[in-house]
């Protein structure tokens, strides 16, 4: 799936782009997780994702399985490595190789429960979470906080409920959410 | 975990990043008053938070996702 969206990426299609990003994101997040102590790894990864947008109209396949996927890897190692420079916080051995990645499809079990424990959060919790997903990363927490008539840390305090309710309702389910942090 | 830990923590869980001057995207300011143990703790709270929001979006995107594809549309 995802090499066949690359005629697409390639062409300038953000809807393929990101069909793409929600196949890849999972697995190029946790190969970063060697360098998490040392960079922000979710500005690595966004800055890398953008990288890959702008070089695909000129990427060269090379005839192996995920060849987008793997230019994504090697794109957010070298923005770490970058930001490790930059920062200069602590080196990470480079010695233990890359992780694996892979892309993956959506799994419909965990949408549906996912969904059933969503709409079981009580009032501010629920509040919390619906505006850092409407947001999707446009605002930062002091506005999305002010819009709810919250102050900062109340709004954190409701998400964190939030998202500990949610890991509850899904475990009671069978879903163990914690199997998602293995390559 | 002290109570200000945590809610740093919530906070680099965010999608939201600021851009430098030149364009790259900047780290969070709360990621900066974390620990190492801090900063593990919020990658794996982030990896766990992005799965649940590609399940509850209907193209299957994270916030991750849609921040970027926001700012590719908006051409920053």
């Amino acid at each position: 799936m995802a090499d066949e969206l690359l005629p697409l990426i390639a062409a300038g299609d953000t809807r393929a782009f990101g069909l793409w990003v929600a196949g890849c994101e999972h697995t190029l997040r946790l190969s970063l997780r060697r360098y998490a102590a040392s960079v922000d790894t979710e500005a690595v990864l966004q800055e890398a994702l953008l990288r890959v947008w702008q070089v695909a109209p000129k990427f060269q396949v090379d005839g192996r399985p995920d060849a987008l996927l793997r230019f994504a890897q090697v794109a957010a190692r070298n923005v770490a490595l970058s930001e490790i420079r930059r920062l200069g916080t602590k080196p990470v051995d480079e010695a233990e190789g890359d992780v694996a990645v892979a892309a993956a499809s959506p799994d419909p079990l965990l949408r549906a429960a996912v969904k059933d424990c969503r709409d079981k959060l009580p009032g501010k919790p629920r509040d919390a979470l619906d505006q850092r997903l409407e947001s999707a990363g446009g605002d930062d927490d002091h506005v999305l906080a002010e819009r709810l008539g919250m102050k900062l840390n109340t709004f954190l305090q409701n998400f964190t409920r939030a998202r500990k309710l949610l890991a509850e309702c899904l475990k009671k389910r069978g879903i163990d959410l914690e199997m998602e942090l293995s390559p | 975990m002290t109570r200000e830990e945590e809610l740093l923590l919530e906070q680099v869980t965010s999608a939201h990043r600021r851009r430098r001057a030149d364009g790259s995207v900047q780290s969070h300011p709360a990621w900066h008053d974390l620990d190492d143990a801090g900063r593990l703790a919020a990658f794996d709270e982030t990896v766990l938070q992005r799965k649940l929001e590609s399940a509850m979006d209907a193209d299957g995107l994270s916030t991750t996702a849609r921040a970027l594809l926001g700012r590719i549309t908006r051409g920053g």
